[in-house]
This record gives C-alpha cells, sequence and structure tokens, in this order.
C-alpha cells in the first residue's frame, strides 16, 4: 500500500512574505522528493514544534518584513488561531537549555532587499536563536540573499536572488547525499540518484470521480477551519471621486456573530474566481469539461487547505475557490507541468510546435537565471490562465490539480470599524494597473471585493493582534500617521476613543478626489475628537506649504518632541510600505536630535530605538 | 448465435512451470464464451517487444500462480491494457490492492461473480491522464495518424512513494532526544517570559561569516521602479507600456464587436522574419510588434474578447 512520504527527519520551513521564500522551498522539496527523500514541507507557523525532536536536517527559508520581523505566515500557524504554540514562539522561551536542539543540523537562507534598513533581520534572528543560543549545528554558513545585490551572500555580483536559492540549494543537496549516498528498495539497497526529468512526480493524494453523474447545486461550504465564517455585504461604497485615478471602497459587512476585536485587528477575506475565470480555465482544457462538475474524492489523505476545503469536492468548485488560476506562475509550476506538454491537435505547426513549448516550458521551471521567466510572466503580471492560453500543448491531467495549481490564499485587511462592532468596516483600495497585456491587471482580491452587492456573502476570519489592550492609553496622546489608504486602523482606533490627545497625519494626493472619509474626519475636528493635519500631495492649490506628512510632522517638531519625551506619547504609523515608512521614521530622529534636549545624537537615536522596543513607536505598512 | 467475445491472456512468467494452470485458465474461457484471440507473457509487453492494438478484446485474463494478496504486477502496464479493451471490457486476475491505478485508468471495480474490472464507458479523456497521449493534429492529419501509433511517449508518473523515509532506513539515529522532551510539556500554555526578538540581532548592515556566492549564473536583472518611485523610473516603465500598446494598434484591429482579426495586410506593418510573431510572448523576439498579445493562428480571427475588457 501506499508508504507516508512525510519524513520528520528533514523539515523545510519557510516564513514567505510575497511568495518568493514559499516557491523557492517548494523547489528544493521539489527536488528532494526527485532524489527520493521523504521530508516534511511546510510554513514556519504551521510547523508541529514537537516534531523538532525528529528532526535532524532542517532548512530555513525565510525573508523579512519592511520593519524587520518575521513574517506573518512564520509567526502563526493558518488554521485556527494559533499564536503561541509555533515553534518561533516556542524557541524564544527563556527556559530553554542551551543544548535543546543539539540533535538538529541546520541551513538557513534569508531573503532580504537592503532598501530597507533592517537587512534580513528575521533569518538573522532564526539563526543567532537556533544555532548560537539553543545549540544546533550549521553544515555551512547561512546565505542572505538581496533584491539589490548590495549586501548579503550575492553582494556585488550582480546575481538576483535566484542565485543566491541555487547555490544554498546545491549545498542541501550535496550534504544530505554525501550522508544519504544510498536507498532501499525492496529490501535492497542501491544507489541513490535522481528521477528522470520528464518523469511527473505523483502527489500524496490525487482525485478520482467519486459518481457519474453531475452536481447541479451551486450552494457550497467548507470545511477544516471552524474560525472562518460567512458575512453578509452591507455596503460598498466607492469613496474616491469617480475620475480620480484609484477605487477606494468604504466596505462593510455584517458579521456572522458577536466578535470581540479592536483597533489594529485585521480580517482576513478569502476572495474566489469568477466563473467566468473558471469557464475560460475549463475551455483550455477542454478535457476537463465533461468532468467538471462530477462529485470527487481524494485517494488518500485531503491536504490541508488554509480557511478549508469546498464541498461539494468537484473541479469547478476546486478551481473557483482554492486554484489560483488568476496568480502569476513562478518557477515551481513549470518545474511540474512543462512534462505535459503532449497535445499538438491545437498548435498549427504540429510537433515541431510541440517540442518548442515543451522546451521553453521546462526552461522556465529549471533555468537558475530567471530573467526570461520574469520577462514572461512577472513583468507583464500574465496569469496562469494567460499562459495556458499561449502554450496550447499543455494537457494538465485534472487528477493532480492541487499538485501543480497554486493555491488562493487570503488577503489581510486592517479593521476601520470602532470596537466589537457587529457591521466590521474596511478601507479598500482596488488593485488595477496597466501593463503591455491588453487586459487591465487587477488584484484578486480587491477585485472580488468590487464586485460584491449588499447581500452578498463572503468568507472571513478576524485576527486578535493585541496592538493596544493592556495598556492605559486615554491620557497619553496618540500621534496617528497615515498616508493613503493607511487611515483603515486609525478609523479604529478614532471610534474606540482611545486617547484624549489623538493628532492624525492624514496624506492624500488631491483634497477633492481622494481625501478619504472628508467629512467625517472634519467633523471629529471641529468636535475636537481629534487634532487633524492634513496634505495633498499633488496638490498645490489645497495644500501650498506640505506636500507629505513628515512635511507636517516637521513642521511642528517641537511639539512631537515633547510630547514624546515629556507625555509619553505613542506614534502609529500606517499605510503603503517603500520609501515612506524609512522617511518618517528619519523625520522622526532628526525632530528628537533637534528638539528633544538630548546631549547626544547617538542619544536621540537610542531614544527612537527605546520607542521602538518598549512598543511606543508601532507600525503597520504593506 | 451471439458472437464470441474475444480474450488477450497474459501470462506470468512463472506459469510455464505449471502447464496445469493455463490448461484451467482457457477452459473457464471457452466455457464463459470467450475465444482466446492472443497469449502473451507479461515480460514480454513490459518490455515492448510485443505490442497490444487498442480497442481489440473484451475480456482480458491475468495468470499467475502468486498468492491473490501478493500478486506483484507493473502498474506503468495497467494504462496499456486500458487501451487494449473495449469500452465495458472487462479484466480479470488483478486484485484489490491496485485499486487505485485501477481508477486512475478509467475502470471500476466490480464483485459480481469473480472480482474484476471494468473499463469505463466514460469517454476516456475524462477518466484517464495517466499516461497521456500526444493528440495528433486535428482535421486531415489525425486520419493520417494509425491509431495504435503514439506520436510521442507518454508521461510517466511515478509514485511519491518512491520516496524514502529516513528513519526506516538509516538506523544509525542513535540520539536520544527523550530528555528533551520535557521542555515541550507547557506548549500550549501562555507562553512564559520570552527572549527580546530585538536583541538577538547585532546592528550591522553586512555581516560577516555568509556563505557568499561562487558563481551567479544571473545577469543583472532590470530594475523594477518601487511602490512609491521618485527617481524617474515608473514614468519611463509606464512610457515603455505605452509604446508596446501603440504597436499593437499598429498590427491589430480592436473592433467594437470584440473580435478582433490580427490583420496581415495593413500596410507599413512589420513583420519579421523570425516567423515567431504568432507563437506568443515567449517566443517573440524583442520590440516584436505583437507583444502583449496573446498566441494565435495566422489569418484566423482570434476571440480576444477575453483580454479586451477594461481596456
Amino acid at each position: 500500500m501506499v508508504k507516508a512520504r512525510i519524513s520528520k527527519r528533514i523539515a523545510i520551513l519557510y516564513g514567505s512574505e510575497t511568495g518568493n521564500a514559499q516557491d523557492f522551498a517548494f523547489i528544493l522539496s521539489h527536488k528532494l522528493h526527485r532524489l527520493h527523500f521523504a521530508h516534511t514541507l511546510s510554513s514556519l507557523g504551521d510547523y508541529n514544534t514537537l516534531d523538532i525532536l525528529d528532526c535532524r536536517h532542517l532548512f530555513i527559508i525565510c525573508s523579512t518584513t519592511g520593519q524587520g520581523e518575521l513574517p506573518r505566515n512564520a509567526l502563526e500557524a493558518s488554521h485556527g488561531n494559533n499564536r503561541s504554540s509555533t515553534l518561533w514562539s516556542f524557541l524564544r522561551r527563556k527556559d530553554l537549555p542551551s543544548d535543546l536542539l543539539n540533535h538538529v543540523s541546520v541551513s538557513f537562507l534569508g531573503l532580504g532587499d537592503s532598501s530597507y534598513p533592517k537587512f534580513n533581520y528575521a533569518i538573522r534572528k532564526l539563526h543567532e536563536r537556533i544555532v548560537n543560543q539553543l545549540g544546533a549545528k550549521e553544515p555551512y554558513k547561512r546565505l542572505e540573499a538581496d533584491e539589490q545585490c548590495m549586501l548579503g551572500s550575492n553582494k556585488n555580483t550582480g546575481a538576483g536572488i535566484e542565485s543566491v536559492y541555487f547555490e544554498f540549494e546545491k549545498k542541501a543537496l550535496d550534504n544530505l547525499c554525501a550522508t544519504y549516498p544510498t536507498r532501499k528498495v525492496n529490501g535492497e539497497i542501491i544507489k541513490r540518484e535522481e528521477l528522470p526529468a520528464d518523469v511527473y512526480l505523483r502527489p500524496d493524494s490525487s482525485l478520482l470521480i467519486e459518481r457519474d453523474d453531475n452536481i447541479q447545486s451551486n450552494s457550497v461550504s467548507f470545511k477544516g477551519d471552524e474560525f472562518v465564517r460567512v458575512g453578509s455585504v452591507e455596503r460598498n461604497q466607492r469613496i474616491t471621486h469617480a475620475e480620480h485615478f484609484q477605487d477606494v471602497r468604504q466596505f462593510i459587512f455584517k458579521g456572522a456573530e458577536a466578535h470581540e476585536y479592536g483597533p489594529g485587528d485585521t480580517v482576513s477575506i478569502f476572495p474566489c474566481n469568477t466563473d467566468q475565470s473558471v469557464q475560460q480555465f475549463l475551455e483550455l482544457q477542454p478535457h476537463w469539461k465533461p468532468v467538471a462538475d462530477k462529485p470527487l474524492i481524494f485517494s488518500d489523505r485531503a491536504p490541508s487547505i488554509e480557511g478549508g476545503l469546498v464541498q461539494p469536492l468537484t473541479l469547478r468548485n476546486l478551481l473557483k475557490y482554492h486554484c489560483d488560476i488568476m496568480s502569476i506562475p513562478r518557477a515551481s509550476f513549470f518545474k511540474k507541468v512543462w512534462t505535459f506538454a503532449t497535445d499538438m491537435s491545437r498548435l498549427e505547426r504540429g510537433l515541431e510546435q510541440m517540442n518548442q513549448q515543451r522546451e521553453k516550458l521546462q526552461q522556465f521551471g529549471a533555468d537558475e537565471d530567471m530573467q526570461d521567466l520574469f520577462d514572461y510572466c512577472n513583468r507583464p503580471r500574465r496569469s496562469l490562465l494567460e499562459v495556458l492560453q499561449d502554450f496550447m500543448s499543455l494537457r494538465l491531467p485534472w487528477e493532480f490539480a492541487l499538485d501543480f495549481l497554486p493555491a488562493i490564499k487570503p488577503r489581510y485587511f486592517s479593521i476601520s470599524s470602532g470596537p466589537n462592532c457587529s457591521s466590521i468596516e474596511l478601507t479598500v483600495a482596488i488593485v488595477r494597473y496597466k501593463t503591455i497585456l491588453r487586459k487591465i491587471r487587477k488584484g484578486l482580491c480587491t477585485d472580488f471585493i468590487a464586485n460584491l452587492s449588499p447581500g452578498d456573502q463572503l468568507r472571513y476570519k478576524i485576527q486578535n493582534n493585541h496592538l493596544f489592550e493592556n495598556e492605559q492609553l486615554r491620557d497619553r496622546p496618540m500621534i496617528l500617521i497615515s498616508p493613503g489608504v493607511g487611515i483603515a486602523p486609525m478609523m479604529s482606533l478614532i471610534r474606540a476613543e482611545i486617547s484624549n490627545q489623538i493628532m492624525l497625519f492624514f496624506g492624500n494626493r488631491f483634497m477633492e478626489k481622494d481625501f478619504l472619509y472628508k467629512d467625517l474626519l472634519q467633523k471629529w475636528e471641529e468636535t475636537n475628537r481629534i487634532t487633524l493635519f492634513s496634505c495633498f500631495s499633488r496638490d498645490r492649490e489645497n495644500s501650498p506649504e506640505f506636500k507629505y506628512v513628515q512635511d507636517r510632522l516637521w513642521a511642528i517638531g517641537n511639539t512631537i518632541a515633547r510630547l514624546l519625551v515629556e507625555k509619553d506619547a505613542i506614534i502609529y504609523l500606517c499605510g503603503s510600505s517603500g520609501k515612506m515608512p524609512t522617511q518618517v521614521r528619519i523625520t522622526l530622529l532628526e525632530i528628537l536630535k533637534k528638539w528633544g534636549n538630548f546631549e547626544t545624537d547617538t542619544a536621540a537615536c537610542d531614544y527612537l530605538k527605546l520607542l521602538e522596543k518598549n512598543d511606543r513607536y508601532l507600525q503597520e505598512t504593506w | 448465435m451471439t458472437e464470441a467475445e474475444l480474450g488477450l491472456l497474459l501470462i506470468h512468467p512463472a506459469v510455464t512451470t505449471e502447464p496445469e494452470l493455463l490448461a484451467k485458465a482457457l477452459e473457464e474461457a471457452a466455457a464463459s464464451g470467450v475465444q482466446i484471440a492472443d497469449q502473451f507473457l507479461i515480460t514480454k509487453i513490459n518490455d515492448k517487444s510485443v505490442a497490444v492494438e487498442d480497442e481489440k478484446y473484451d475480456v482480458i485474463y491475468y495468470l499467475t500462480p502468486e498468492k491473490r494478496d501478493a500478486i506483484k504486477f507493473p502498474a506503468t502496464l495497467i494504462p496499456v491494457l486500458a487501451d487494449a479493451l473495449k469500452p465495458n471490457g472487462k479484466l480479470y486476475g488483478l486484485p484489490d490492492t491496485y485499486k487505485l491505478d485501477a481508477l486512475i485508468n478509467g475502470f471500476t471495480t466490480a464483485s459480481e461473480g469473480r472480482y474484476h474490472w471494468v473499463k469505463s464507458a466514460v469517454p476516456q479523456d475524462t477518466a484517464t491522464a495517466v499516461p497521456l497521449k500526444a493528440r495528433a493534429n486535428g482535421g486531415g492529419a489525425a486520419k493520417k495518424l494509425p491509431s495504435f501509433k503514439r506520436a510521442s511517449s507518454p508521461v510517466q508518473v511515478a509514485q511519491q512513494d518512491n520516496d524514502n523515509v529516513l528513519e526506516d532506513e538509516y538506523d544509525d539515529d542513535n540520539v536520544n532526544t527523550s530528555g528533551k522532551a520535557k521542555f515541550f510539556a507547557d506548549l500550549h500554555n501562555p507562553p512564559a517570559e520570552l527572549i527580546e526578538e530585538e536583541e538577538l540581532v547585532a546592528d550591522s548592515r553586512d555581516p560577516t561569516g555568509i556563505t557568499m556566492i561562487t558563481c551567479g549564473k544571473t545577469k543583472t536583472r532590470r530594475k523594477k521602479a518601487c511602490k512609491d518611485c521618485t527617481c524617474g523610473m515608473k514614468e519611463q516603465e509606464e512610457q515603455e507600456v505605452d509604446q508596446v500598446r501603440k504597436n499593437q494598434d499598429a498590427v491589430v484591429k480592436f473592433s467594437e464587436d470584440e473580435l478582433t482579426e490580427i490583420d496581415f495586410t495593413i500596410e507599413g506593418k512589420k513583420v519579421g522574419g523570425c516567423n515567431s510573431c504568432s507563437l506568443g510572448d515567449a517566443f517573440r523576439c524583442s520590440g516584436c510588434p505583437y507583444l502583449g498579445l496573446p498566441a494565435f493562428k495566422p489569418g484566423q480571427k482570434i476571440n480576444i474578447g477575453s483580454i479586451l475588457d477594461d481596456i
């Protein structure tokens, strides 16, 4: 019978922000399977902490958030609501002995970007704790990749982060193969050799038709995560001017039950594909059509799917709710599917063209130089669906759909409504942009939200982040800084009346076009609920002096410094990542240097760090 | 009188030492109205020295001296047998332990009478993914290809249980972690005191003691504009996009009914000698006027309704 292919002896764990670390982990997993190494593959947050006792070879691939933190999926489990028994929260306990992990050999790959100040901090934290403090062995020194090739393992080489990954992979495989050069097949010891490239590796569990009839009903349910609820849309209103380029929504839905939440908490929304996209996929893989609505079962264990698995299980439902066919396909997708480029019936030039496509697909998956893949997929933001349109030789086996199609992930939004309010309000910028492809690019989740009408249902889950709890905040000044949609959690803080003295620094482009919640904020200012400092970066007429939020901060630098140093004020910064958070931080530092009455600049700098350490300088950027 | 059903008898090599088994099988087949048309050793089919025709047989018998629950059969042959059977054809002799392979290859299992498998009458496409055959060219070309010839080799699928579990085969692990288990006892309790994360990192942007890469195979990737770009790169990218779109407008008529023709007659339109314009972006030259448009068949209308909305 089928043997367990999951082994605890070898584990690949990832912490991923944008998906790069996850995809590299998937590629490493793929390579290990092809060398017949059973192993565990998981996000750091989903890893079963106890399994570390049985682990001997650990591979950690982790990126770093803008603030030098571990990514969300490294800190929390994707199912349920667990943040306290994850591997990382366990390893941070003070009462652990210094030889706790001396049975583990661990290799690290960090993915970072040196344009952020805390370059590769996440992997360094993991490394310091796991190796230097808890005694794990490192067969080779860690690798740190830099998107900018200015620091780390690829410093000044001009080589991209994938070069660093492939160096890591080579070391990982060499090391394992040297330790385990043979394997046993039917009791016989043979040399460990890689599977031939064109052999497709069947996943643990594949799909089978359960009965030969068609499911007509459109109603679905999900099982697997009891924290995911179904809400009902109450309001979905554009709050930017119709002529403004960006569509921002005030989006309100009724929760399925009374939830406890507060300012700084988030909601994850589980989006789905449109019926039209699903139908397009089926047209491109016409042999899926006759089975699209048949009830399916898994040949083995049902795979674990974030947010729960759709019922009834049909191909159409899987494509709609779980398979991210609108995402940009990654190298691991091509690695798996190229061998299915076997259909020449739809090609104008027959066999020759089929082989050409086959070769190209294989190259996209295997090339260590990912430049061609980047130019073909990432740069124009080409969807998987559009790739299928271009490669008509691909005839994908639906049985393994969940193995080669990427999974739809939930998206996170800050809550704008007041605490515990049964109508949950979000502030959502609808993602749309233009590339060389004629069709406008859309974000899967925000497009899903944009198309919802009052009464429609959506799946969501609430995360309690405990940002503003357990603190006596009433009499402490709050300095809220939020360009654009960063206003979302600020609305919740203001509504919660968290402090008697709230200063809101709010930046937009044009006063009359994208001044979000203008009337409400102005009313709150009139009633002294907040002090509003607005500015408009492209609107000289209405904002002649100030372009950005940091300009407004600087203009009252003396006051800001006094509030921080004397009044124990709290800063909360929220908005898009990129240069804004860095520039705000530099401005605050200069304010402290100039008006903070510190003896030296270093003392001012240390004071800012102390604010961060004591959670008085909080930041949520994306 | 009904026509006799055509049968295929497959024989395990060890049967040759037990001729009475074979005789009995032939007798039984005849008794149930099956005429054994062919008789092959499975080893011959497995090494491809004998080929079986597609959809020839009503019944296939597999004859082996192995105990029923110990039968070993090459799973790669199951799709071949599926092909050899007519729709609703029956396969006797493979045990239920191969049920997964049966289902994947379009069989259903039946236990009325002697246990057997039935080839499903559902069109084969829908039920079998493995092996995948290269489809012949549509239209005329298809007729030229005899149905039993494969235009390319089928996709091979390996089971993941090829994987070896190190625990099973390398029992050299003499690490005893039982003493450490006690530290995990209060794993699910509210966290004890935690170390300060920030103190784990030294304040160094460029630490020593990391592995440097030995050879970077990548070319320097063209930089991408940052989210809040202020250096002008974003504008440059937007200009490039606009230029490509302008090139598209010169070669393609985007008409109102969303049916769009790739028109080869537009005056002044450049068609490269590369012959790759129709193959899609993955194959186009840089600067190709078709960049950004889907692959197409020259001269044919392509429905780009799907790519056209929201322009």
